[in-house]
């Protein structure tokens, strides 16, 4: 018998066989098998890609009232220490002010960075973000950097910077556990505002009046740990940090660093609700260490805050509260010169912010968001008057494509206690393209 | 399905059986060549398994498209030969020294051929028309269907594996599809392992946790969007696609997670190896839209392509490259998660 011949008993024999285990194999009604079906496709390992360039440019333009700061023309209360931080209206997403001119009117130093613009409608070129990141396939880490470029032009406080804002490596040691080991210059763990602290995830364009306490990087170690719960559709975690600085953001109040070399401890205790209808995080946090500023052992912060973030049918609910608390120091160096003194400082404060993302989607339009926020804090400097400010802020956010996001929002600040009141109120918009 | 692949096997046994010894063709002949169908019959549990069955898969095309063009020289079908040749020097990465070799005689045998590309028809190694008429009249379904193949390129630095192509009437309605069985997608070392799965509509696919931690797929992707809550290793979640379209795949807990299952409302479909091989079989003869999906392409790749008696072989698709991988996954909420926070 020829191949041929064989191969076509073969074939014949097979079909036959296939007939009659027809029956037994697929009921009469039951529908054949696509006769396309396929497996799928992973792409080999050697594929994957495993170091990614990513981020973004955000700009925008700002009009602020008055001359830009909230020093009301010809107030002389005495003292004359207005602590600038209690009264900076931002204009962008970093948190920078209009202005900081104090038109010589003594202040300590407390000063967030300025966009200096004063009262004038401006184009801003706010950030431009660059992240790296690599994930070897051989090994169960990540490295993660991001570099920002801050072209600023107006002088003191507010010099152009390439500003290392991250630089990190994690391990993921445990293929079992949901835990992860962290080591270098990485975001705070302090509550809840530093998972959208950047242009390009936050929701609207300016951060919360009391982000200035909580979203500032470290360098340090970090240690976070989650274990679900799946009865509750739950998860419990605990994120830890020992490091150089507290929360504070650099802006704020350099040097951005404890000088005693003691390590500042910050960590949040966090639960999830991860059921279909309902997302919910709450957290607890705390921080205590010593101050950014000082050499002084004895000058401490301390900080303790509670958040809340509730997803339901597009709604988006954030909350948080923080209470923090400096003790007084000795002399200082900023970027305005040497101060004698630290004064304490303590401020309460929180926000609480709603956000609804319509459910449609038209030509470019990808999304559109309208949110409102309610900050308000209360804040002062030991043996000066207590100030209280709150502000309501309204905005609309478009997202276009997949990378450009519109964003626009007014900002009414007001002055409610131990202040004048100064038209200070600004609107501010921002232009991010991701890439 | 089934039934018309017996009788197919039958057909093609009868065939070969009715064909005297003395008076079979010689090794040279080209006709009969089976081996041009894609993706090989590999079993794939892992991804290992997977990487094997890809790499062999381009081996399988190129010793295909080398042999197959060797044959029809020698049958004398230049232009077949040439439009093998020439999709075998379009292969990336390809040997040097075979590509030295082949690229004067694609140009030779293009060149006997009138210098036309040849039709699709021409150009695929004859299947019915070649074979001597069958003893006994066969259903005409048994004879109608023809398979439709090619490669695709593109597809940006991920390369064309995972396209997804179809086939859509283009005059008159589409058969509606059989869904598919046995569909599993599991989840192994914070991977979806396949990362991409093409599925008729109303197909079922099991969810399948093989990792030692828990997993939440979801997907946000409308209308299709389904959430399996927490699951832990070894449990398994099933859920039916009944719409058309890619649904992006997301684990609630692990954010850098992304696998797609794409829904087609076709019994015509096929999934592009690594190499881009495809092969969509059981095509009945005619016009048809052809459209191509994949996850690095902004817009799908959609042409008219018209299928002959014999199939259509050697189809040179390209698809885009020119999207980006998202920057942030979401949750299930929607919102953004940066990857490098926390897990």
């Amino acid at each position: 018998m020829t191949a041929r011949a064989l191969l076509a008993v073969a074939i014949v024999c097979s079909g036959a066989r296939a007939v009659a285990q027809a029956p037994a194999s697929a009921p009469q009604d039951a529908e054949p098998e696509p006769i396309n079906d396929s497996d799928g496709y992973t792409p080999p390992a050697e594929a994957t890609q495993t170091f990614t360039v990513d981020g973004y440019i955000d700009v925008g333009f700002a009009k602020a009232q008055g001359n830009g700061t909230s020093f009301a023309p010809g107030d002389q209360t005495i003292p004359a220490d207005y602590g600038v931080d209690t009264f900076a209206p931002a204009v962008n997403s970093r948190g920078d002010v209009a202005s900081t001119n104090s038109n010589g009117r003594f202040v300590n130093g407390f000063l967030p960075r300025s966009a200096g613009i004063g009262g004038n409608a401006s184009f801003l070129l706010n950030t431009l973000d660059v992240d790296l990141k690599y994930t070897p396939t051989t090994a169960p880490l990540m490295v993660f950097s991001r570099v920002q470029f801050l072209p600023r032009f107006t002088g003191s406080g507010d010099e152009t910077r390439v500003y290392v804002e991250q630089a990190f490596g994690r391990l993921v040691p445990f293929d079992s556990q949901e835990f992860a080991l962290s080591a270098g210059k990485f975001d705070s763990v302090f509550g809840i505002e530093y998972l959208d602290n950047e242009a390009n995830i936050r929701t609207g364009v300016t951060p919360s009046l009391v982000a200035r306490y909580t979203t500032g990087q470290s360098i340090g170690v970090k240690l976070f740990y989650r274990i679900q719960i799946e009865a509750l559709q739950s998860a419990v975690s605990l994120n830890v940090a020992a490091t150089n600085s507290g929360n504070f953001v650099e802006a704020l109040q350099p040097p951005d660093a404890s000088l005693t070399g003691e390590p500042v401890g910050a960590g949040r205790l966090g639960y999830e609700l991860n059921t279909r209808g309902i997302q919910a995080k709450l957290g607890a946090s705390g921080m205590t260490g010593p101050r950014n500023d000082q050499a002084l052992q004895a000058a401490h912060q301390t900080a303790y805050g509670f958040d809340a973030r509730v997803a339901v049918a597009g709604v988006y609910l954030n909350a948080e509260y923080v209470h923090v608390d400096e003790g007084e120091g000795g002399p200082k160096t900023t970027s305005l010169g040497e101060f004698p003194i630290s004064s304490s400082f303590n401020a309460r404060g929180g926000y609480l912010q709603l956000a609804y993302a319509l459910p449609f989607s038209v030509g470019p339009l990808r999304k559109l968001t309208v949110y409102g926020r309610y900050d308000h804090r209360h804040a002062w400097f030991e043996g000066f008057t207590p100030i209280t400010v709150d502000r309501f802020t309204g905005g609309l956010r478009l997202d276009l494509w997949e990378s450009l996001i519109l964003k626009a929002e007014y900002l009414d600040n007001r002055e409610l206690a131990g202040a004048p009141t100064v038209a200070n109120n600004v609107f501010t918009s921002s232009l991010v393209y991701s890439w | 399905m089934r039934r018309a692949s017996i009788l197919g096997g039958t057909w093609l046994a009868v065939a070969f059986a009715s064909l005297p010894a003395v008076a079979a063709p010689p090794p040279s002949d080209a006709r009969g060549w089976l081996g041009e169908e894609l993706p090989l019959p590999l079993a794939v549990r892992t991804p290992q398994d997977l990487a094997v069955k890809s790499a062999a898969e381009k081996q399988y095309l190129i010793f295909n498209l080398l042999a197959g063009g060797k044959l029809a020289w020698d049958a004398g079908d230049v232009a077949s030969a040439a439009t093998k040749w020439e999709a075998l020097l379009k292969l990336r990465p390809l040997d040097p020294e075979l590509e030295r070799t082949i690229k004067p005689l694609a140009h030779e045998a293009r060149a006997r051929a009138g210098g036309q590309p040849a039709p699709p028809a021409a150009a695929a190694p004859a299947e019915a028309p070649s074979m001597p008429p069958p003893v006994a009249p066969l259903p005409a379904a048994a004879l109608a269907t023809v398979t439709v193949s090619g490669t695709v390129s593109g597809g940006g630095a991920q390369g064309p594996g995972g396209a997804v192509i179809w086939l859509k009437r283009a005059n008159g309605e589409t058969p509606r599809p059989s869904p598919a069985r046995g569909k599993v997608i599991t989840q192994v070392g914070k991977m979806f392992v396949p990362r991409v799965l093409v599925v008729p509509v109303g197909s079922k696919v099991a969810f399948r946790n093989d990792d030692p931690i828990f997993h939440n797929i979801f997907s946000l992707s409308k209308p299709n969007e389904f959430d399996t809550g927490l699951y832990k290793q070894g449990a398994t979640y099933t859920e039916t696609f009944r719409h058309p379209g890619a649904v992006q795949l997301l684990c609630n807990i692990h954010a850098s997670m992304l696998g797609f299952v794409v829904v087609v409302d076709t019994p015509y479909y096929a999934e592009a190896e690594g190499s881009g091989a495809f092969a969509i079989k059981g095509v009945p003869p005619g016009d048809y839209e052809l459209e191509i999906w994949h996850e690095a392409a902004a817009k799908p790749t959609i042409e008219r392509v018209s299928v002959g008696a014999g199939g259509l072989r050697g189809l040179a698709l390209r698809v885009g490259g020119d999207k980006r991988a998202p920057q942030f996954l979401p949750d299930k909420s929607g919102k953004p998660r940066q990857s490098h926070l926390g897990y």
